[in-house]
């Protein structure tokens, strides 16, 4: 993970930490967050969704599952649809 | 005792919503297939990706009364209604009868249009906040106006069991009436058009940009607006007055999903479960009924299931007609219950069906298939003699309500009449989360506040003991994870393990005064400052007054009864009362009854606008020191029984629970002095309730909190009621202002003194003339211990607990 990604990741981390109200210590880059890892659902999919959109204005809505898997899949996301 | 052969009937109705300012205004467009869904209006919806709404009209024809300007649209909408049922039904509301005459109002949202209008000048300046808009937002206020207006006297509360609420406050009325409780109810729901829940369910992807097609196209929900209001009313009352009788209520059903807080469970249980409850209570086949006006949202899963639900109930017969007003008038939301309530007893009384609208073509073509032997009622009414109709609601939380409707003269299934005990607590408080630490503070004496407040605090030791998983309680805001946490105490305490076998024989009733208030702000700060469009998905199902209940059933399996009430401190012990009424008549095996409230940044910031918030260590209840009191909150759960029940597991009995009353002198919402004489009539009527006599009353778990007219309001009752001196405890002293949380831990205190937990010796207070006197006294020898609370608004609930032979 480069330098951009890992800016982006930790801003991820932030929403997810302000936004699902999940406690810091409990996420990495490579935790899952859906199933068996954190346990997020739906509706934290959408919340993720919105976040994403606002913080860096990537549109997320309808893009395949695996991008969501953890935040190293996230970021990569992002910083793919970033608009320079 | 319940008595089951006691006829409820209608006889009246009232109500304002996007196709009508009154019911036949209404209802004839609503046969004639009208729609009420435009281009929203009262709300800038341009940011988001639907703009469609069924508002009412903006300005309608309303006499608040000398109270109009200390309302919020919604209570406007509901007198607006009210005014109409009350001149319908032709009651006279007078000295002779207004004890018997209560109020029960549903509602989801409340007062929003003041949270959003407090908060948004909040943004532009704190000094321009009006604290009124404070006074306008709970949920709690409307049954009050109601009451105001009307001169009802008797149970005066609202249900917040957000889209159910309504059905749910029909049901109540009818059991109440049952029981004894009063002779006629002002029941109904009201919701305005509101920037939370557009925003809430445009952040859940949720809103058809189409107007809804429920059943049909299923593509979201239309958001409504609307209020309707019934008379119900026993039978002898109606007939005594020569009323118009509308039609019979017949039994109900409630009941909890246990599965999701938005979603419904994919097998539908929670939804049938009320439909057959509903159906046995009221002694019938589900061939008998003629007609269902249905939930319908005109979501994907709502619709799914509940068609579901009734394929598997109904679908085997081809008398069944089914339709969605709400494709006409939108989700009224809290309203709704009520709205189709009404739609359901025209239907029956005219034998004209109301139709579903928004099929084309195509759809019509694809109908068949999905209708099987259900008569979906696309576009156009239907002439049909219908003599027994039920209607159906389902909310957020997991919460299904179910209310049968018969033209003629029905007997019920018979109720049971079992005696009640309370057989364990769940407490999360300022003094620690168990009910050690809670004799333990008692025996200790008073706790020592923080800036006029005191905080309870949940946290990873409190999860972990009931295997609590992050992934759960994360998304719970605070007031949800204390009652969570306090009834899965509760439970484990009274040695309750839920299984298959008794996961519907448990249910619970939740009261709060501010309900989830911390997070219908923070939601509604998203939205002043992200935009319409921008809520959060993740915030806005925790927004429900009935979330935390719907929590706790997901968390513990509970399938049974889930209501929440919300009027005042007082709620805390209104929740007693009802759990006991479900348990006597035997309607569930155990009831938590619960009390909840919260006192979060958000809590304070508003308690110190009222002014309410004291800066004196010293403050503490019965001191009359002004106006404030120290803040605390908590989440307290105490476990009803039947006897039966206890007996059969060998459950230990704290204490039974003998009688109790509920009752209402009108003062303006946010005020308490003038109403003194309710709670005179309160406790006399728990003594009556309880039979027997006020001297046998042994001792008081009073309410005072400090404030000059709280304290002396009790201080003086007391002085009315009783020969001589009785000593009157506060838990007040231990866990602070706590509101509903506090009313319920004061029935906890009583079981726990009248069980022996408390030791034989406590510190109580005695009112010598207007002063307070504190005193150890022997507690060993209680026989009856009288709990009292209070609301706002001029409402008192007190309940008398028995000691165990």
């Amino acid at each position: 993970m480069d330098a951009k990604q890992t800016e982006i990741a930790e801003k991820i981390k932030g929403i997810l930490v302000d936004n699902l109200r999940i406690p810091a210590e409990e996420l990495d880059y490579e935790v899952e967050l859906f199933g068996d890892g954190i346990g997020l659902d739906s509706i934290d999919s959408l919340e993720i969704i919105a976040g994403i959109d606002q913080e860096f204005g990537v549109q997320m809505t309808g893009v395949a599952r695996e991008n969501f898997f953890n935040i190293a899949a996230l970021s990569k996301y992002v910083m793919e649809h970033l608009e320079d | 005792m319940a008595n089951s052969e006691k006829r409820c009937v209608i006889t009246g109705m009232g109500m304002i919503n996007a196709i009508g300012n009154t019911v036949e205004e209404s209802w004839n467009n609503c046969i004639n297939g009208v729609s009420g869904i435009k281009e929203v209006k009262s709300i800038d919806t341009s940011e988001c990706y639907a703009h469609l709404g069924a508002e009412s009209a903006e300005h309608f024809d309303v006499d608040g009364g000398e109270d109009a300007e200390r309302m919020d649209r919604v209570s406007l909408l509901c007198v607006k209604a009210a005014r109409e049922a009350l001149a319908d039904s032709k009651i006279e509301i007078n000295d002779s009868n207004a004890d018997r005459v209560g109020v029960i109002i549903g509602s989801c949202v409340g007062g929003a249009i003041s949270i959003q209008k407090f908060f948004t000048d909040m943004e532009k300046d704190p000094a321009s906040t009006d604290a009124l808009d404070i006074i306008k937002m709970p949920i709690g206020a409307i049954a009050n106006n109601i009451a105001k207006i009307a001169g009802a006297k008797g149970v005066v509360t609202n249900v917040g069991n957000a889209c159910a609420a309504s059905t749910i406050s029909i049901e109540y009325a009818c059991d109440l009436i049952r029981a004894g409780v009063g002779d006629a109810f002002i029941v109904g729901g009201a919701d305005s058009f509101s920037a939370l829940a557009f925003g809430g369910f445009t952040a859940l992807h949720a809103l058809d940009t189409d107007p809804c097609s429920p059943y049909n196209k299923s593509k979201g929900i239309t958001l409504g607006e609307g209020a309707a209001v019934l008379i119900v009313e026993s039978y002898e009352h109606a007939m005594a007055r020569g009323a118009k009788i509308y039609c019979d209520v017949l039994g109900n059903g409630i009941s909890s999903d246990a599965h999701h807080i938005t979603a419904p469970r994919d097998d539908s249980e929670g939804q049938m479960n009320a439909m057959k409850w509903a159906l046995k209570h009221s002694n019938l086949d589900p061939k008998s009924i003629d007609y269902i006006n249905g939930h319908a949202t005109g979501t994907v899963k709502n619709d799914t299931t509940e068609m579901q639900a009734m394929q598997n109930i109904f679908g085997d017969n081809d008398n069944t007609a089914v339709s969605s007003t709400k494709s006409m008038v939108g989700h009224c939301l809290g309203a709704a219950g009520s709205v189709e309530a009404i739609y359901t007893v025209k239907a029956l009384t005219t034998g004209v069906v109301p139709p579903t609208i928004g099929y084309s073509e195509e759809d019509l073509a694809v109908l068949p298939e999905k209708a099987g032997k259900l008569d979906m009622m696309p576009n156009v009414k239907k002439q049909k003699n219908i003599d027994i109709a039920m209607t159906n609601n389902f909310a957020f939380g997991g919460c299904n309500a179910s209310v049968i409707f018969s033209k003629n003269e029905k007997e019920i299934a018979p109720q049971e009449n079992n005696k009640v005990y309370v057989t364990g607590f769940g407490l999360v408080s300022p003094v620690g989360n168990s009910v050690d630490a809670f004799i333990e503070a008692v025996k200790s004496g008073k706790t020592q506040a923080q800036d006029g407040n005191l905080i309870a605090n949940v946290g990873s030791d409190d999860y972990a003991e009931h295997g609590i998983k992050l992934a759960f309680y994360r998304k719970l805001d605070k007031l949800s994870q204390i009652q969570v946490v306090s009834g899965r105490s509760c439970l484990k305490n009274a040695g309750v393990e839920v299984t298959t076998d008794n996961e519907t024989d448990i249910g619970m009733i939740i009261g709060t005064a501010d309900g989830p208030a911390t997070d219908i702000i923070n939601f509604h700060e998203g939205l002043i400052k992200n935009g319409l469009h921008a809520g959060s998905a993740f915030v806005f199902p925790n927004t429900v007054y009935n979330a935390a209940g719907g929590y706790l059933s997901i968390n513990s399996g509970v399938k049974g009864v889930n209501v929440t009430l919300t009027n005042g401190m007082q709620a805390g012990l209104q929740s007693v009362c009802y759990a006991y009424n479900v348990v006597r008549d035997g309607d569930e095996k155990m009831m938590m009854a619960c009390g909840m409230d919260e006192n979060t940044d958000i809590m304070q910031l508003l308690y110190e606008k009222l002014g309410y918030i004291s800066k004196d260590a010293d403050t503490t209840p019965y001191n009359k020191s002004g106006k404030s009191f120290v803040l605390g909150e908590g989440a307290t759960s105490v476990m009803l029984e039947s006897k039966a029940s206890a007996d059969a597991r060998g459950a230990k009995k704290y204490a039974e629970v003998a009688g109790y009353a509920m009752t209402h002198e009108s003062v303006s919402v946010g005020t308490l002095a003038g109403s003194d004489i309710a709670l005179d009539k309160a406790i006399k009527a728990a003594c009556q309730n309880a039979a027997i006599s006020i001297d046998e009353i042994d001792a008081v778990v009073g309410f005072g909190n400090g404030n000059e007219i709280v304290d002396n309001i009790e201080i003086n009752s007391y002085n009315r009621i009783f020969n001589g001196k009785k000593p009157v405890f506060s838990v007040k002293e231990v866990v602070g202002e706590a509101r509903a949380a506090a009313a319920t831990l004061q029935a906890m205190e009583a079981a726990l003194m009248l069980s022996g937990e408390l030791g034989d010796k406590l510190e109580a207070f005695e009112f010598d003339g207007t002063k307070a006197v504190k005193k150890t006294v022997d507690v060993s020898g209680y026989k009856y211990i009288l709990v009292t609370s209070f609301a706002t608004g001029g409402s008192y609930t007190a309940v008398v607990l028995k000691k165990c032979n």
